[in-house]
């Protein structure tokens, strides 16, 4: 049975006051505490190692692995605002990139986010340890892996204007033996390089042989990589169309 | 005899079957597709298979609990209503309870699953929906074992719950409470405490069910040997199972009821 109530006014009047004012400090102090987070970037954690990950994983690490890949994905999206990739410490990101491929190593998202997100940024130094990070995963899964060691390769060539580095990673696509499947213009990768292409002119040419060669089986990264090829496809016309101004 | 079971079998089931367990089961599947959808939205790549494999683990969490609170709610209102008192009046032997019991949860673990096959069969193809949901039911079928033991030893539900979701988790988190276990006696150098703690959660392995025992997430991502996994935790589950079975059998007939 429910137990009558007494009205609200008959309360002592000290407490109903104290109530009034308690809830309307926790509300401002609330509402400046988020005022504050939506300010400031919010760092990257470090990582923990990946054995605990895989014991918290209940048995599903290859789920986990990617909802931790997906997390980092969204991280420099934060309080509906969208952070610089220059803000991010690049040592951490590369810890979190490399605990993600420990967790599920027969997924190639760490890799993709390297080689076409966190690739975005205008540091040599960053781009360096992502081309590092590609290479080592490389190393480890070429079948798995061999497709974002050319898309390194291109990076490093466009926007580290190392041709040397770029030429080393093509070399070591082309050394892999016949076990190792891919499409034979990734084993020539190297020429494409030495070939006089612009940024623009070699990213289209490697997505049309990708999207040619049948070597991605994925609808969304299909679907992804369409996006990016009429994305160039627009930029080379309006770097065509600056030049011959 | 036989019919005897099957009546009490009929009657605890009436019992379960409720709008409510409806109702919930429709809820969990909503919440679980459009969190998918999300992850989904989400996935830069392989977003079929993030999202497939989230509404899975998603679905087996909160069916788990759902079949946890089911059976412990049916059996502590028999307590309540004095209704063992009552059936052990009439001509039934109280392995006819426990019987009847295993027969209800075996029951409900498939009325929780035939939705997760239909759902994960749209999502993946119908090999890997028919797996993961004979899979599931294999886990909540353990579960709900350990939820049963669960209620008839301690009475109550929040108990009955707090234990078997603690026996669950440990089971779950096994591989986690070894490593840090491990790292501990390296930290303190070998110390007797360690080593002791460590031989103790050693021996507690023995009495909890192995990670063979639940359904592999892991098959969305890559091909396997469905079959030979599905043996491998038919197996593991009927063993366990079954010893779980024979501990409810003992201590219910230890139990004394004022008739």
């Amino acid at each position: 049975m429910r137990r009558g109530e007494r009205p609200l006014l008959l309360l002592p009047r000290p407490l109903l006051l104290g109530f009034l004012v308690l809830f309307a400090s926790q509300l401002l102090y609330h509402h400046a505490g988020r005022a504050q987070v939506a300010a400031n970037y919010q760092t990257l954690d470090k990582p923990l190692s990946a054995p605990l990950y895989r014991g918290l994983a209940m048995g599903s690490e290859q789920l986990l692995g990617y909802l931790l890949a997906i997390q980092l994905q969204l991280h420099d999206n934060q309080a509906g605002r969208h952070f610089r990739y220059s803000m991010i410490d690049y040592d951490v990101l590369i810890d979190w990139l490399e605990l993600i491929s420990a967790i599920s190593p027969q997924s190639g998202y760490a890799t993709l986010l390297a080689s076409r997100i966190y690739s975005q940024t205008g540091d040599p130094d960053r781009l360096r340890q992502l081309l590092a990070f590609i290479e080592r995963r490389f190393d480890e899964n070429p079948q798995l892996h061999w497709r974002r060691l050319a898309e390194a390769s291109l990076l490093a060539k466009h926007k580290l204007h190392d041709l040397e580095r770029a030429l080393q990673m093509a070399e070591k696509i082309a050394r892999q033996p016949e076990s190792v499947q891919m499409p034979q213009w990734a084993r020539d990768f190297r020429f494409l390089l030495l070939a006089e292409l612009n940024e623009f002119e070699s990213a289209i040419a490697i997505i049309q042989a990708l999207l040619r060669s049948k070597a991605v089986a994925d609808p969304d990264e299909k679907r992804f990589l369409e996006e990016k090829l009429s994305t160039f496809q627009q930029n080379l016309l309006d770097f065509q169309q600056t030049t011959s101004n | 005899m036989h019919s005897q079971t099957i009546s009490l079998f009929r009657f605890l089931m009436l019992g379960i079957l409720s709008k409510r367990l409806l109702v919930m089961m429709s809820i969990m599947v909503l919440v679980a597709v459009l969190a998918g959808s999300f992850v989904d939205e989400l996935a830069i790549i392989n977003g079929d298979a993030i999202q497939t494999a989230f509404v899975a683990d998603f679905l087996r969490y909160s069916l788990a609990l759902l079949a946890l609170l089911m059976i412990a709610t049916s059996v502590a209102e028999d307590y309540e209503f004095r209704q063992f008192e009552r059936l052990l009046t009439m001509p039934l032997a109280r392995w006819q309870y426990i019987a009847a019991q295993t027969l209800v949860i075996a029951c409900l673990c498939l009325l929780l699953t035939l939705p997760v096959a239909v759902l994960i069969s749209l999502y993946s193809n119908a090999a890997v929906g028919l797996y993961w949901a004979v899979a599931l039911w294999l886990e909540l079928f353990l579960l709900g074992i350990l939820g049963l033991l669960a209620i008839l030893s301690l009475e109550k539900i929040p108990q009955a719950v707090i234990f078997s979701l603690a026996i669950y988790l440990l089971a779950k988190f096994s591989s986690l409470i070894s490593l840090m276990l491990t790292e501990s006696v390296k930290l303190s150098e070998g110390s007797v405490t360690s080593r002791v703690i460590e031989f103790i959660f050693g021996a507690i392995l023995y009495v909890i069910p192995g990670s063979r025992a639940f359904a592999e997430n892991d098959v969305f991502f890559a091909s396997y040997d469905l079959s030979a996994m599905l043996g491998s935790q038919f197996i593991t589950v009927s063993i366990y199972a079954l010893f779980l079975l024979t501990v409810c059998l003992i201590d219910f007939y230890r139990k004394e009821f004022n008739l």
